[in-house]
């Protein structure tokens, strides 16, 4: 679907900011290509590039909804360098380095941007085992009120408590177990 | 329970639900408890992890949402032609150029075939361009002489045979007095009867005897009983070659009259280098074929053949040496009475027009019936 309304990084940049589906669908839809190239002559596979290409734009999105991404080059740079750098380190992983191939391409250095998504990352599994050892109907509960914003009534006939309060006590509740777990996992994973 | 409190005013707070003494009492607990800062802080972790891992997981389910739609997508994009409504709009708009290119294209290779088949077949007719000077008798011309001769009441020809020109004619001549005339082997091919006729319409059945396809010679002799002889021959018949530039003269029925032709042997090898004939340059016609070719003195030294298409004034005449041989074999091998060609010439010496003359006598029209 060639957008003509990004046909420049501006215009992309300010389409993601916007939460613009469309602009991040094309955005991945464009370098998609550049990324299955590079992972394809370095020893990967279809799914990997797919991957890899999936958390730089993960990082990239979050960093512009953020507002925290300093941007000094193309966008089609600053992925490929993310990109360039996350495939080292899982060849490393592979123990399989042995270098890459094409590095003549212009590539930016990210190191501090690549940390930074490390331990998001973290995070990120972190909290999906906390949650996942939270279980039902706790999960459902905090994410109606954290994340979908439901109003205290909603939650109450939708779950069938009582009266709102019970609903409140319970919600708290189920807070702090989250909180225990997501601490007890990630400081102690942080701590080693 | 004490943690629990803490986490509802924490989030009031947050919230803006806290108001007037309330607010100043959990400020101040903030700055001076270190378990409720502790406590804050934890709050403040667990929610904003809890809102960006529901964040990326929705954006991870957007990405492979898309991932699945590029690769959807890819598939058919990939394929030589496009997908089925890119191709349906480039045929709505393309279809009359690519009909006309297809028919240029039709048009050139059929074209292309068929000049080049018309090229070969003119080679071919390069390639047949001896033409053997038998005569196509066109019927109305012929049958309106017969009126005319109906109607003038010639006594000399009674027969029937009269009203039916001929599919066919050539000319032919005698060579022995006995009844005996040669023609070209190509005048009477195919005939069922042959008869010949001379310039003052005197007419006589004749049989063919003997026919040599390669020399294109056929030997003829009159069966008809009011014949008799044709008494002695002006003419001899030569053996030997005749001379390059010699001047050469035939007479011959290319028409209904008697027509005279003169030239010279311009070469001792006929069509193709045939060594059997000679090239003269004579402008023979249709009906030219079996004539006598004389030279100066009278002597004969061919008969009439054919001519080549392409070049201008080339007409061939085989040479009399082989007529001789043919003769001289027929009589030993077939014949009960040897034909006796005539070796004395009574013409040498004598003007072009008392030759003609006395030749003329000898010099008949075959007509060949093949129907």
């Amino acid at each position: 679907m060639p957008n003509v309304l990004y046909f420049s990084d501006k215009a992309l940049l300010a389409g993601i900011q916007n939460e613009n589906e469309e602009a991040l669908a094309y955005l991945y839809k464009l370098h998609f290509p550049m990324i299955l190239h590079l992972v394809q002559n370095n020893n990967g596979t279809d799914d990997e590039a797919k991957d890899i290409y999936q958390e730089a734009v993960i990082i990239f999105y979050e960093k512009v909804r953020e507002g925290s991404l300093e941007l000094n080059c193309q966008i089609k740079t600053y992925l490929y360098s993310i990109c360039r750098r996350l495939w080292l380190k899982r060849l490393a992983l592979k123990n399989r380095f042995a270098g890459i191939v094409s590095e003549s391409d212009t590539f930016v250095e990210v190191e501090n941007d690549i940390a930074e998504a490390t331990e998001k990352e973290e995070q990120f599994s972190k909290m999906g085992e906390a949650l996942a050892l939270l279980g039902e109907p706790c999960k459902t509960l905090l994410e109606d009120f954290y994340i979908q914003d439901l109003s205290m009534q909603t939650i109450t006939d939708k779950f069938g408590y009582t009266n709102s309060d019970n609903t409140k006590n319970q919600k708290y509740k189920c807070l702090l177990r989250l909180k225990k777990l997501f601490f007890n996992i990630y400081k102690a994973d942080v701590v080693k | 329970m004490k943690e629990l409190e803490a986490f509802k005013l924490i989030e009031n707070y947050l919230n803006g639900q806290l108001q007037g003494d309330a607010l100043l009492d959990f400020e101040h607990q903030l700055e001076t408890d270190p378990v409720m800062a502790e406590y804050f802080k934890q709050y403040k972790e667990v929610t904003s992890t809890l809102g960006f891992y529901n964040n990326r997981k929705a954006l991870k389910q957007k990405l492979n949402a898309i991932h699945a739609d590029l690769e959807e997508n890819q598939a058919p994009a990939l394929s030589p032609f496009g997908n089925k409504e890119k191709r349906k709009f480039f045929w709505n708009q393309h279809y009359a150029t690519i009909a006309v290119a297809a028919s240029v294209a039709i048009l050139t290779v059929f074209g292309t075939l068929l000049s080049v088949d018309l090229w070969r077949s003119m080679g071919k007719q390069q390639a047949a361009r001896y033409s053997a000077l038998r005569r196509e008798v066109e019927n109305i011309k012929s049958s309106q002489r017969a009126i005319i001769r109906d109607i003038t009441g010639s006594l000399a020809n009674p027969s029937k045979e009269e009203v039916n020109p001929g599919n066919f004619t050539g000319t032919g001549f005698v060579i022995s007095p006995d009844g005996y005339l040669v023609t070209s082997y190509h005048v009477i091919n195919g005939a069922d009867s042959v008869f010949i006729e001379n310039r003052v319409g005197k007419r006589y059945k004749v049989k063919s005897i003997f026919r040599d396809k390669a020399h294109d010679l056929a030997i003829l002799k009159i069966e008809d009983k009011e014949f008799t002889s044709f008494g002695t021959l002006p003419y001899a018949f030569k053996s030997g070659d005749s001379d390059l530039g010699e001047k050469v003269y035939t007479l011959g029925y290319p028409r209904e009259d008697m027509v005279f032709g003169e030239g010279s042997l311009s070469s001792r090898s006929g069509f193709e280098g045939d060594t059997t004939s000679y090239q003269i340059s004579i402008p023979v016609n249709p009906g030219n074929s079996g004539g006598p070719l004389m030279d100066n003195q009278g002597n004969l030294i061919g008969v009439i053949s054919g001519k080549q298409l392409d070049l201008q004034g080339a007409a061939f005449a085989v040479k009399s040496a082989y007529l001789k041989q043919l003769v001289e074999q027929l009589s030993s091998d077939s014949l009960d009475a040897p034909i006796k060609l005539s070796k004395k010439n009574s013409l040498a010496g004598t003007s072009r027009t008392n030759q003609l003359k006395k030749i003329e006598d000898y010099v008949f029209v075959v007509k060949v019936y093949n129907n």
